[in-house]
């Protein structure tokens, strides 16, 4: 089972805040979660071959260019300042 | 109210072609079923777009293509532009699309009739949709009951007769097991057969847009309809291919596999009845039905979990409330932006998969978990085609039990992923998958069994379908007739 510490810690690495009670719900979730993954500990019989993708289909090097406009692009930010997109600032963190 | 749309489309064309009918009435006829539906199976409909459409569908010649002014449905995580697109999150609750997804724009080719997009399970995590923001749909064949999941809303929408036709996505049998607990047709193709841009990404490796219907001929009308290479996502592929032309065939020297696992004992009695009376309607028609074991059947769950919420926690990174989506008003400082934009934007299903994907893929553990799960996926993907070599399809049952009581299981973090223990195989491999409607049990809910291809054999798939569909002889219409 991963501590609070841990927990704490991948909340971190996922970018997602959470709160003291939270803690102990999370704690349990991921003891299930992590003890059924750990079964793959258990299988030793296999060839070292990785499947990234399942279809082996030709990297098409003439990729299709999407562009989208200015005005589309902007539709859904939440915070903007003109033409551009607003982000907290951080110069000072 | 009339009744047009619970016609074939065959039928709904012919009419359309004579002057009988118009799009018009079909649209109408959609909504009045939709506002006398309860069912909570739309997150968004948009009426005036789709009675303007079907206005200008009367100013042209019916063509020969009986997809013309069909409503149709589409799952919320599939973009549609100038529609909103919520993936069933807080997250997107405002998010408006500026482009249509890949198979849109084919769906808009054969002038269907888009009336709204259907609710779904959080970014398509879960196996009941009731992971929703939006609340769970209800299943028509008992409204206490979960619709399955994700694309629950899309297949409530098909059985209980709203629109002929859906699309969905799956990404561990989120068509196919929806599909079986609401008694309708769903396909997973092979994975790259539908172009995956505008599809909202959980597993990258595993996600595939696939088709809902009434039967088995319709489902693969509107796969011929919308399977097409697009250079926008270099996954897909382009074969030339009438899925419809295998259907009727004869099948001669046709040799079928049941992996003794689809029919252990983890799989409801009445469910394992009604796949064994398969077994026997085949082997009387002098069809070889094998019992076969395949290494790793038993061990994809573990896999799947591993993949998918790995390119889970991947994929969503891209929420940071900065781009688009739910942004945390007033926050201390960037990083404050990015928690607790992400801890009120998603449901506590996602945030878990996210967590556990972070862990998985975190230093060391990426080759301990992650690496470990794509060579031993590699080695499933050879065993089922070692069988595809002796067989031409898999058979066995979509899901271990029928659709069970909505809120039965919501504190389990593992149950969203053990109801698709059946399904998940094909999403590993990439092979195609379709589940079908067999039967009822005891309570009136509907039983599916599944058929897995070898891939791009979809149209063998529908072969051996609409054979069984001619068999059994499903009526789906019991559900909007009152069981």
């Amino acid at each position: 089972m991963l501590t609070k510490e841990e927990v704490m810690h991948v909340a971190d690495l996922a970018r997602i805040e959470i709160t003291e009670e939270e803690l102990q719900k999370y704690q349990k979730d991921l003891k299930i979660l992590l003890d059924e993954v750990d079964k793959i500990k258990d299988i030793d019989d296999f060839d070292d071959e990785k499947m990234f993708s399942p279809t082996d289909n030709t990297f098409d090097l003439e990729r299709k260019n999407i562009s989208v406009t200015n005005e589309n692009v902007l539709l859904n930010v939440p915070k903007k300042m003109g033409n551009f997109v607003e982000a907290p600032v951080m110069i000072n963190e | 109210m009339s009744k047009y749309l619970d016609l074939s489309l065959k039928e709904i064309h012919e009419l359309l072609k004579k002057g009988e009918i118009t799009p018009t009435i079909l649209v109408n006829e959609c909504f009045e079923k939709i506002e006398n539906s309860n069912l909570n199976a739309f997150i968004n409909t948009y009426k005036d777009y789709a009675l303007l459409e079907a206005k200008k569908l009367e100013e042209m010649n019916v063509p020969d293509d009986i997809l013309f002014g069909i409503p149709i449905a589409i799952k919320d995580n599939i973009m549609v532009k100038d529609m909103k697109c919520t993936c069933a999150s807080r997250m997107l609750d405002n998010f408006v699309s500026i482009y249509d997804a890949g198979c849109i724009d084919y769906i808009k080719d054969h002038h269907m009739i888009i009336v709204g997009k259907t609710n779904m399970d959080e970014f398509a995590m879960g196996s009941t949709s009731e992971t929703s923001y939006y609340g769970a749909p209800h299943n028509p064949w008992n409204y206490n009951k979960t619709t399955g999941g994700s694309s629950g809303g899309s297949a409530a929408v098909v059985s209980i007769g709203i629109v002929p036709l859906a699309l969905g996505s799956d990404t561990g049998g989120s068509v196919r097991q929806p599909s079986s607990f609401c008694g309708i047709v769903g396909m997973k193709p092979t994975y790259g057969r539908i172009s995956r841009h505008g599809l909202v990404a959980y597993g990258s490796s595993l996600d595939q847009v696939g088709v809902m219907s009434r039967n088995v001929y319709e489902n693969a009308i509107l796969l011929n309809a919308i399977s097409h290479l697009d250079k926008r996502d270099l996954t897909s592929f382009d074969t030339d291919i009438d899925f419809t032309r295998e259907i009727d065939k004869p099948l001669e020297n046709f040799k079928v596999a049941i992996p003794s696992f689809f029919i252990s004992d983890i799989i409801d009695p009445e469910v394992k009845e009604k796949i064994m009376n398969i077994k026997k309607i085949l082997e009387d028609n002098k069809i070889q039905v094998d019992i076969v074991d395949i290494k790793y059947i038993d061990k994809t769950a573990i896999l799947y979990q591993i993949i998918a919420m790995g390119e889970a926690s991947s994929n969503l990174a891209r929420f940071d409330g900065i781009k688009y989506g739910y942004s945390y008003p007033n926050p201390a400082s960037l990083d404050d932006l990015y928690k607790k934009t992400r801890r009120y934007g998603f449901g506590e299903e996602v945030k878990r998969r996210i967590m556990v994907g972070s862990y998985l893929l975190s230093g060391e553990n990426a080759k301990i978990y992650y690496n470990k799960a794509l060579e031993i996926r590699d080695d499933l993907k050879k065993n089922f085609l070692d069988a595809f070599k002796k067989y031409d399809l898999i058979i066995g049952p979509t899901a271990a039990r029928c659709a069970y009581d909505l809120g039965m299981n919501q504190n389990d973090p593992l149950k969203g992923f053990m109801d698709d223990i059946l399904v998940m195989h094909a999403n590993m491999g990439g092979f195609p998958s379709l589940s079908m409607p067999i039967g009822l049990n005891r309570e009136n809910l509907p039983i599916g069994l599944q058929i897995i291809g070898n891939l791009y054999k979809e149209d063998t798939i529908y072969q051996l379908a609409s054979f069984i569909e001619k068999k059994v002889k499903f009526d789906s219409k019991k559900v909007r007739n009152g069981i």
